[in-house]
């Protein structure tokens, strides 16, 4: 605990120091050194709750040090799990713990650099590096599948704001990878009267977004609009019959060039709900970084 | 009527610049206090469904329209979502109006309109509160329904929130809409017993609050538990306790002095639960 504290100090010191060498541990790429500084156990477990791990998930750990987040969950979540680390020596003890721990069945690691590693099967990733090393691995993040969580704690991915933050002792962070959902669409959906047809900009920002609405040619407001992994929602409001404009709720998921789910219209006893569908018409802006 | 309403949008506006000049506003209507002009907008439907959309009406709700106007709030709260009503007007005329509105609506036996001042209103029966008046009266009304609603009771304010207590909601449909939640008063220190193995842990919880925001911790033999992630909303409380690297998540109800719940710790499958019960021994204003 002590040395962890020392250790603590130490990674402030250095990444205020971007890069200094005088870092005496070890080093996690070639091109940013990222000490090993074990994360405390009531952390891992705070990042893996707040990832909502289960025994479902595949778990890479990115700079996995001694194997804990790894192991732990493998034993207390039943998930199978990934360490990627530089260090022949930390991959052994981890193996040993794992063995300890009796969930070599379940559990990986792999020494390499993991610039190099292959993670698109990860449905959870578990992060504590520093921040340039985040920022460079942002970009392959936003590959990942949609509904990827990624958890991380003490640094985040700066100008993508989490999607959940904690604090227990430490700031932890979960991002939920989201669709590609921005660009021109046209939603159709089946309605009592007639068949209900608009035209709906979206810009995205990561799992931010916002946009307009024509309908008929008229824009309209577009309202509430959220993404969470190919999970969408947002609010719209017709408002070409001035004297009865209607409020319309729509959910349901992005699927490449098409996206699909439930309208509701109307509040209370009066709501009621119908299947959109909309497909992409457009790329629209380049999305905002 | 909504090209009407669009007239009076931009006249409020102009009202909220030039603070005072109601007096040349185009309608005689004062909606809810006599000793801050308010003028009389009506909201338009689709901002009446997302008011009582946000404070998730049910049957079982009362629901208080603050400056009711020609009832419309109060109507729609009976006839979409069941639920009974009860609105406050300062105007005869708007009350009148309201009445047989809510007669032609079907729903007379369900609401009830009283002419009188906002901020002498009797409000206490309200689990939901709904406003649409300026900056100054909603100011003023603040403390009165923090102190008059109980804990639990929803307020929803359309266009103008409160100054320094944090929505527990905003959401924006056209117009912005605010929601807040009554918190339970939790400020003190509480002798917390949590059972665990046999054994019954106590702790002593200080706990202060500013609206439903809280902060606090444990004192425990030879130190000090921070309480972490700690919620209030209404009667409902969480916190985090860290112990011996081990997270003690509790959730529970605050009823007067005393609160209880459950507790979990552990990850995974492996989580395990009991009760606590906490009995405050010092209150707001005593330590």
């Amino acid at each position: 605990m002590n040395v962890g504290l020392t250790r603590r100090q130490f990674i402030a010191g250095s990444a205020v120091l971007a890069g200094a060498a005088i870092v005496p541990v070890i080093a996690q790429s070639q091109f940013f050194d990222v000490p090993f500084v074990p994360t405390p156990q009531v952390v891992v477990d705070e990042m893996l709750r707040l990832a909502n791990v289960t025994s479902k998930d595949l778990v890479y750990d990115l700079g996995s040090g001694d194997g804990r987040i790894v192991i732990t969950a493998a034993r207390k979540f039943g998930a199978r799990a990934t360490g990627v680390e530089l260090d022949n020596h930390l991959i052994y003890q981890s193996e040993e713990s794992a063995r300890q721990a009796n969930v070599l069945d379940r559990v990986k690691f792999l020494q390499q650099d993991f610039f190099k590693t292959d993670f698109s099967d990860a449905t959870v990733v578990t992060l504590y590096l520093l921040p340039a090393v985040m920022k460079r691995l942002r970009e392959r993040m936003l590959q990942l599948k949609p509904g990827t969580r990624l958890v991380a704690h003490d640094f985040d991915f700066d100008d993508w704001r989490p999607d959940v933050k904690t604090t227990i002792r430490k700031n932890v962070f979960l991002w939920i990878v989201p669709a590609h959902a921005g660009g021109r669409w046209q939603v159709r959906a089946g309605l009592p009267g007639g068949e209900l047809v608009f035209d709906m900009e979206l810009r995205q920002k990561y799992q931010e977004l916002d946009g307009f609405t024509r309908f008929d040619g008229q824009p309209g407001g577009l309202w509430e609009a959220k993404l969470e992994g190919d999970r969408i929602r947002f609010v719209v409001v017709d408002g070409r019959d001035r004297d009865n404009e209607a409020t319309l709720y729509l959910e349901g998921r992005v699927s490449g060039s098409t996206m699909e789910g439930d309208l509701v219209r109307g509040v209370g006893n009066q709501q009621a709900r119908f299947k959109w569908r909309a497909v992409r018409t457009g790329d629209g802006p380049p999305v905002k970084k | 009527m909504s090209s009407a309403s669009i007239v009076l949008r931009s006249a409020l506006c102009g009202v909220l610049f030039l603070a005072g000049a109601a007096a040349g506003f185009p309608t005689s209507a004062r909606a809810a206090t006599l000793d801050i002009p308010t003028p009389y907008v009506p909201s338009t439907e689709l901002n009446v469904d997302e008011m009582l959309r946000l404070a998730d009406v049910k049957a079982s709700d009362v629901v208080y329209d603050l400056g009711s106007g020609d009832g419309r709030i109060v109507i729609a709260a009976a006839r979409d979502w069941g639920a009974r009503g009860v609105g406050i007007e300062i105007d005869p005329k708007l009350v009148a109006e309201s009445r047989e509105r809510a007669q032609r609506a079907g729903v007379a036996n369900r609401v009830s309109f009283r002419e009188g001042d906002v901020l002498k209103a009797a409000v206490s029966e309200a689990t939901v509160v709904t406003m649409y008046l300026l900056t100054p009266l909603v100011a003023r009304l603040q403390p009165k329904l923090l102190a008059e609603l109980k804990p639990g009771a929803r307020i929803v304010a359309h266009d103008y929130p409160f100054a320094d207590w944090k929505p527990d909601r905003h959401v924006r449909v056209s117009k912005n809409f605010y929601l807040y939640v009554v918190p339970a008063k939790i400020t003190g220190k509480w002798q917390l017993a949590v059972p665990v193995g046999g054994a019954v842990r106590e702790y002593e919880l200080e706990l202060s609050q500013r609206f439903q925001e809280v902060s606090g911790g444990a004192r425990v033999a030879g130190g000090y538990l921070p309480a972490f992630e700690a919620r209030l909303a209404g009667e409902r409380i969480a916190f985090v306790l860290v112990d011996d690297n081990t997270s003690y998540r509790f959730e529970g109800r605050v009823s007067g002095h005393a609160m209880e719940g459950e507790v979990r710790w552990g990850a995974g499958p492996r989580q395990q639960q009991s009760t606590w019960r906490a009995t405050r021994i010092v209150g707001v204003g005593e330590g």
